[in-house]
C-alpha cells in the first residue's frame, strides 16, 4: 500500500469559525495507482491534496495520519516536512503556469530547487536534460525565461521538476485546467508516462474534468463539501455510480453524439453548502433526490464491493437489496 | 566638459549602480549561457540612452558629483580659509567671487557638493536599507511582526521629521555629515517601507514563492531570490528618490545652522550668505551657486527616475 490517510481532517481558521475544507478523509492509494480527485470547486479537492504535502501553512491539521510507504508523514510540521517533499511528496501546484520566477532562467531556479534538497545539481543535471528530451523540451530551455516559454511548455517544465527525484507520491493539482484541449491531452498523457516509466509510484491527479480522469486515472475518489463521497475504479465510476451526487455529476456532462435539442443538460440544482457550517448528517442532503430522513445521520463512507465505497445510505440499500 | 571625463571613470562607483543594479538581480550569476545576458543588458541600454529624461538626469547628476570629487584640485584656496579679497564678484583668481570674510566661494561650492553628496549617498542608503529591510520582513511575515512593524512604520511616517530632526540635532551636537546623515537616514525610511510592504504583499501570494518555501529554503533567501529580483526596477527608484529626499532635508538642517559647522556644505553656505545679508549687499556670487546646485542634483535624480520609469515599464516608453 503506497499511501494510507486515515480520518484526515483539515480545517482553515476564520474569524467566522473553522472553515471544515476536509473532514474525515479515509482511503489508499496503491503502488502505481492514478488516482483521481473531483468535484465541484470549493469541495476540498485541493485542500486535501495540498494537505498531504503542507503546500499552504494556513491550514490547520485538525486529525488523522497519513502514511506513506508504511511512514508517517509529519503534515502538521512545516519544517518537518521539508525532509519529504520533492522526495517523498511531490506536487504540481494549481496555477503552474505562475509557479516558475520570471526574473530567473529555468535552469537556475532548478539548481537552487537541488541545492535546497542537498543534492549536488550536477548528478541529476543528466537525468533532468533526459527527461526534458522525453517530454518534448529542446535542453536549452534551461537558459530561458520562463516568459519565453508557452503555457504548455512551462506546464511540462513544471513537472519534470515535480518528479525530478522520483516521488512516491506526486500530486497533480489542476494540471489541465488552463491549457487548451491538445495540449490537455498531451500533459495528461504525460502523468500516465511518468507512471509507467517509474518517475512517480502513485499519484492524485485533482481536476473537475471528469472526462479527463476517465483517459488517465485508474479510480477516482468523488468529494463533496469536504467529504469523500464514493471511491471505485475509473470505470465503475463512471458505467455505474452509487452515490446520487456522482450520478448527478456525470448526468451534467454532454456526450458526444448526443443531440441536446430537446432535452437540456440540466447540472445540478443548488450549490455546495458553506464549510463553516456545513448541514449535519449527509452534506449532500440538501440537493440529493433520493434524500430521506435517514439522511440527517451521517452516512459511513462504506465499502460497497472491494474498492468500491461510498457515503450513502440508499448506495448501501441497493447493495442489500 | 573635461571635467566630467575623468569623473566617467569613477562614475561607477556611483551612477552606473543605476543600469547593473536593475539588470545585476535578474541575470543569475552561475548561468553558463552568455548571450541572453548580453541581449538583455543592451536592450536595457538601448531603451536607457533613448530616453532623454535618464541621460539628461545622469549627466547632470554625475557631472556634479565629477566636480564634488576633483573640484578641490582645481582651487588653490581651501574653504575656510580666510586672508582673500572680500565680497569680490567672480574673476579668474577666484572663479565664483569671494565671501564678505574673504573666503573663496568656488572652494566651498566643491566642497559643499562632496558634503551634499555624502548626506544623500549615506542618508539616503541607510534609509533605503531600513525601509527595505522593514518592509520585506512586514509583508512577508504577516502576522503581530507585520503589526508591529506597521505601527513603528506609520508613527514614524506621521511625526513631523524635520520638526524632529531640529530638536535632536539641536541637542545632539552634530559634528560630521556622515552624523548627518544617519540622522537623516534614521527618519526618511516609513513611506519606502510602506511601498516595499504592498508590493511584497501581492509577490508572496504568486506560485513560485510557495514552491521556494516548500523547498525548505530560507526567508532570506526566498525574499533575495524570489521576491526582490521582481520589483529591482521599483527599488532602484526608490534609492534614487531617497538619495534626493535625504539631500532635501540635509540641505534644510545646514541653512537653519543646525548642521556641522566645522567643514562646509551647500546648505550652510546659503546660511552663511544669508546672515550676512548677501542678497542685500547684491553679493549674488555667494547664494546662487549652492542653490542652483541643489536644484540641479536633486532635479537630475528626479528627472532621472522618471526616466527610469518609462525604461523600465513598456506601457510609459516613447516609441
Amino acid at each position: 500500500m503506497s499511501l494510507r490517510v486515515d480520518d484526515l481532517t483539515v480545517y482553515y481558521q476564520s474569524l467566522r469559525g473553522d472553515v471544515k475544507a476536509v473532514d474525515g478523509a479515509t482511503f489508499q492509494i496503491a503502488d502505481g495507482e492514478i488516482m483521481g480527485l473531483a468535484g465541484e470547486s470549493g469541495c476540498g479537492k485541493s485542500t486535501l491534496g495540498k494537505s498531504l504535502i503542507r503546500f499552504d501553512a494556513r491550514m490547520r491539521h485538525v486529525s488523522g495520519s497519513v502514511e506513506l510507504d508504511g511512514k508517517k508523514l509529519p503534515i502538521w510540521d512545516d519544517s518537518k516536512m521539508n525532509a519529504f517533499r520533492f522526495k517523498e511528496v511531490s506536487i504540481i501546484p494549481q496555477y503552474a503556469l505562475s509557479a516558475l520566477n520570471p526574473t530567473r532562467r529555468i535552469g537556475t531556479m532548478a539548481m537552487e530547487l537541488l541545492r535546497s534538497r542537498n543534492i549536488e545539481p550536477d548528478t541529476v543535471l543528466p537525468e533532468f536534460k533526459r527527461r526534458l528530451k522525453l517530454v518534448g523540451l529542446d535542453q536549452d530551455v534551461l537558459d530561458r525565461f520562463p516568459i519565453e516559454l508557452s503555457g504548455g511548455m512551462k506546464q511540462r517544465v513544471v513537472m519534470v521538476l515535480s518528479s525530478l527525484l522520483d516521488p512516491s507520491l506526486l500530486i497533480a493539482d489542476e494540471v489541465t485546467s488552463a491549457l487548451d484541449v491538445s495540449t490537455q491531452r498531451a500533459v495528461s498523457e504525460l502523468l500516465v508516462e511518468f507512471r509507467d516509466r517509474g518517475f512517480v509510484k502513485s499519484m492524485i491527479v485533482i481536476t473537475h474534468d471528469l472526462s479527463v480522469l476517465y483517459q488517465i486515472a485508474d479510480t477516482i475518489l468523488i468529494m463533496y463539501a469536504g467529504k469523500l463521497a464514493e471511491k471505485a475504479p475509473a470505470e465503475t465510476v463512471v458505467n455505474s455510480p452509487r452515490h446520487p451526487y456522482t450520478k448527478l455529476l456525470l448526468s451534467s456532462l454532454p456526450e458526444v453524439g448526443v443531440r441536446y435539442a430537446d432535452k437540456r443538460l440540466s447540472g445540478i440544482p443548488g450549490r455546495p453548502p458553506p464549510l463553516i457550517d456545513p448541514p449535519t448528517g449527509c452534506r449532500f442532503k440538501t440537493r440529493c433526490p433520493l434524500a430521506f430522513a435517514r439522511c440527517d445521520e451521517e452516512p459511513p463512507f462504506a465499502s460497497l464491493e472491494p474498492g468500491h465505497t461510498a457515503a450513502c445510505w440508499k448506495a448501501e440499500k441497493a447493495e442489500a437489496a | 566638459m573635461a571635467v566630467s571625463k575623468p569623473g566617467a571613470g569613477v562614475v561607477t562607483t556611483a551612477g552606473a549602480p543605476a543600469p547593473a543594479e536593475a539588470t545585476g538581480p535578474i541575470s543569475p550569476q552561475g548561468a553558463p549561457a552568455a548571450a541572453p545576458i548580453t541581449a538583455r543588458r543592451s536592450e536595457f541600454l538601448y531603451f536607457a540612452f533613448r530616453n532623454w529624461k535618464f541621460v539628461v538626469g545622469l549627466a547632470v547628476v554625475l557631472f556634479l558629483f565629477a566636480l564634488a570629487i576633483f573640484g578641490p584640485m582645481l582651487t588653490p584656496h581651501e574653504p575656510l580659509e580666510f586672508g582673500g579679497p572680500t565680497d569680490q564678484a567672480p574673476s579668474s583668481d577666484y572663479w565664483f567671487g569671494t565671501t564678505s570674510f574673504g573666503q573663496d566661494v568656488f572652494s566651498q561650492f566643491v566642497h559643499g557638493l562632496r558634503a551634499t553628496f555624502l548626506v544623500g549617498l549615506v542618508g539616503g542608503g541607510i534609509a533605503w536599507l531600513i525601509g527595505a529591510t522593514v518592509g520585506f520582513t512586514a509583508g512577508y511575515r504577516s502576522g503581530w511582526l507585520d503589526d508591529v512593524l506597521n505601527m513603528i512604520t506609520n508613527v514614524v511616517l506621521v511625526i513631523p521629521t524635520l520638526a524632529i530632526l531640529i530638536i535632536v540635532a539641536a541637542y545632539v551636537n552634530v559634528h560630521s555629515y556622515a552624523t548627518e546623515a544617519i540622522l537623516v537616514g534614521l527618519t526618511s525610511w516609513p513611506w519606502a517601507a510602506r511601498a516595499v510592504r504592498a508590493q511584497t504583499f501581492s509577490l508572496k501570494t504568486r506560485e513560485f514563492v510557495d514552491i521556494a518555501r516548500i523547498s525548505g529554503r530560507k526567508t532570506r533567501q526566498i525574499i533575495a531570490s524570489e521576491i526582490a529580483p521582481n520589483m529591482s526596477s521599483y527599488l532602484l527608484m526608490m534609492f534614487i528618490l531617497l538619495f534626493g529626499g535625504a539631500i532635501l532635508i540635509g540641505a534644510s538642517l545646514d541653512f537653519l545652522g543646525l548642521g556641522p559647522s566645522e567643514s562646509m556644505s551647500l546648505g550652510l553656505m546659503m546660511n552663511n550668505a544669508f546672515l550676512s545679508s548677501a542678497l542685500l549687499l547684491g553679493s549674488w556670487w555667494w547664494f546662487i551657486p549652492p542653490g542652483v546646485g541643489i536644484i540641479c542634483i536633486v532635479g537630475g535624480l528626479y528627472v532621472m527616475n522618471v526616466g527610469l520609469d518609462e525604461i523600465f515599464n513598456p506601457k510609459l516608453r516613447e516609441v
